[in-house]
């Protein structure tokens, strides 16, 4: 029984059952809450590649709004241009990131903490700039993205935004799926010993430069993805969608969630789509005044983030465990 | 040809700013191995100050002074208060990530608190001196008697850090908790008192680079406006340029960029401004990966 739950099969059931639940949730709440389970799904997808990227192989990205704008800009034009079936963009979506990925990852593999750092927030500021100097790519206001109707199969009362929940949340238990997968695998192995010690992986004839950009690639290809249901969520993609605060924020989530556990990634993710509705309330009893309104998320953000770095670093799973295995240790003494 | 010296002129002078910005980020790395991304915020804040002193004095250069002088000590007081506890709690597979993270909540922290108590203000800061450029033979050329401050503030700063670097009992302890903490600290050296030192004269340079900053672009101050976009990213990318370790290097980098920047939204478009510093980092980093001044790192292992 045991082998089974730690087994790919027992994870696969897992995922399946949770899928379940999801889609029996979907149908008791009002529309608000589906959409902003939708937005939830997104933000799951997003920091899980950042713990991918940052908790796994130790590479730091300030960008990840541009690897999100990748994957946004190249769903819609699939979709507008080739009008390719809408699971079709999202692969497309995934694909075309990652191949910009592998590309970053390339240099990024050269430069260590501070330096990439700088190289990917001088990525975020300018990759979605470059939409304004091209027509094809909508300029400021950006393009529509439609993602077509519900399948009448599934009844006329099925909303849109039900059917952009369904979309999200299926999109995100299959990556997490995958994900945790792999991060069980030899390649996981790989990066926890790159970001233990370089030299040491080096040693045990590990190549740290392909380590590091496979990591990249395969965090690229989820924040395409990521990107790709932001698009549909918002129904467009445009440069003001992808700003530096949206990179900061997704960093945020991740530290929320402990950027060394996926397990942890919900509460990253609730966290960001709770924020603006919490501030929302505070301002309103503070009287609505514009400057607080459009203030307080970003300060209520930074505070946490502050709050949970000095705290619990490691976040709030990770210390859990920690509390745990020392207990236990000394009740074995 | 009198466009293209005008050209270089604006470059030098805005790549002067960043530089500033960036000999900041450069004591902080060198002090405590920290990227400060809150560095733009602490501008931010110190440049408020000024203005505040500016309605009080009626004096740009005394508002500058007082600016600099609290901005130091803002900045103190952020190392003492958070950076210190940080270090000593974190000791986890996110060590390397948890100061950067933290100083960016620290700059979504100043800008949110600014933005919530001053947003609806308007705050002008106007040059002290003209910023109209000299005329020479019928044509005026793009350097103003303010441009001419802004550049030789860039100088004597750099010329005085140097100096205390070099040539002081203070410099040396300086860069011997940077390089060595534990050996400096078994040598006499008070390693934490030195580290708060060096993150205080960022926090001048930085409040130098806020001041300068603004009345030279718009002069409207916001918490969201474009200088200090600019001077966020800008700075770092100009630090990141020379090398993170070197103060040569920062200035080098921040003029480079400028350079390079003004050239690009004198000649090509104002869009590709962000594309252009991060084409220009890439290319300078797959050349020297450790940056233009930095030294190769030694194995530590």
């Amino acid at each position: 029984m045991h082998k089974l739950i730690h087994s790919n099969i027992g994870r696969l059931l897992f995922f399946g059952a949770l899928g379940c639940l999801l889609f029996l949730a979907g149908n008791r709440v009002d529309e608000l809450r589906v959409y902003q389970g939708a937005t939830l799904a997104m933000f799951v997808v997003a920091i899980s590649s950042i713990i991918l990227l940052t908790g796994y192989s130790g590479q730091v990205s300030l960008g990840h709004g541009a690897l999100l704008a990748i994957g946004g800009y190249s769903a819609v034009l699939a979709r507008n241009y080739w009008s390719l079936p809408i699971w079709l963009c999202f692969a497309v979506a995934v694909l075309a990131t990652a191949a910009a990925g592998s590309v970053l990852g390339t240099a990024a593999a050269r430069l260590s903490g501070p330096y990439l750092a700088g190289t990917t927030l001088a990525l975020a500021v300018g990759l979605p700039s470059i939409a304004n100097q091209f027509s094809f790519l909508g300029g400021e206001q950006g393009l529509l993205f439609d993602v077509g109707a519900p399948p009448a199969s599934l009844g006329a009362d099925f909303s849109p935004y039900k059917w952009y929940f369904w979309i999200a949340s299926s999109a995100a238990l299959i990556a997490l799926w995958w994900l945790q997968n792999i991060l069980r695998s030899r390649y996981g192995r790989t990066w926890r010993a790159v970001r233990g010690n370089e030299v040491a992986a080096e040693l045990a004839g590990i190549h740290v430069g392909k380590a590091k950009t496979l990591a990249f690639t395969l965090s690229a290809g989820l924040a395409g993805l990521a990107g790709a249901l932001l698009a549909m969520t918002i129904g467009t993609v445009s440069p003001s969608a992808f700003p530096l605060t949206l990179s900061f924020s997704l960093l945020t989530g991740a530290v929320l969630s402990g950027v060394t556990t996926l397990p942890g990634v919900m509460i990253g993710a609730v966290t960001l789509v709770a924020t603006p509705e919490i501030a929302n309330a505070i301002s309103h009893r503070l009287g609505d005044s514009g400057a607080v309104t459009s203030n307080l998320p970003g300060l209520l953000v930074s505070a946490l983030l502050i709050l949970v770095v000095m705290l619990v670093p490691n976040g709030p799973v990770e210390q859990l465990r920690s509390i745990r295995t020392r207990r236990s240790v000394s009740t074995s003494r | 040809m009198f466009t293209f010296i005008d050209t270089l002129l604006i470059g030098l002078t805005s790549g002067a700013v960043y530089s500033l910005m960036a000999i900041a980020l450069v004591l902080v790395w060198r002090s405590t191995r920290v990227v400060n991304f809150a560095q733009a915020g602490q501008a931010l804040l110190s440049t408020y100050i000024g203005y505040e002193c500016m309605g009080r004095f009626h004096s740009f250069w005394i508002a500058l002074a007082l600016a600099m002088i609290l901005g130091a000590g803002v900045s103190a007081l952020i190392e003492m208060l958070f950076m210190r506890t940080l270090f000593k709690r974190n000791t986890g597979p996110i060590a390397g990530v948890a100061p950067i993270i933290a100083t960016l909540g620290l700059l979504g922290i100043i800008r949110g608190g600014i933005g919530i108590f001053m947003g609806g203000k308007e705050t002008i800061i106007r040059p002290p001196l003209s910023n109209v450029g000299f005329t020479i033979s019928g044509h005026t050329f793009a350097l103003s008697p303010f441009k001419l401050v802004i550049l030789s503030a860039v100088l004597i700063m750099m010329i005085l850090l140097s100096l205390i670097f070099t040539k002081t009992n203070i410099g040396l302890a300086l860069r011997a908790s940077a390089y060595a903490p534990e050996i400096a600290r078994l040598a006499g050296v008070k390693v934490d008192a030195i580290r708060t030192l060096g993150w205080a004269i960022a926090g001048a340079a930085g409040a130098a680079a806020g001041m300068l900053q603004t009345p030279n672009g718009t002069g409207a101050l916001s918490p969201d406006s474009l200088e200090f976009s600019l001077l966020l990213v800008f700075g770092f990318i100009a630090a990141v340029i020379g090398g993170l370790e070197s103060l040569v290097g920062a200035v080098i980098g921040g003029l480079l960029l400028g350079l390079v920047l003004a050239i690009v939204l004198m000649y090509v478009n104002a869009t590709l401004l962000f594309m252009t510093a991060f084409v220009l980092l890439i290319v300078v980093l797959l050349v020297r990966p450790q940056g233009i001044m930095g030294k190769k790192a030694g194995r530590r292992a």
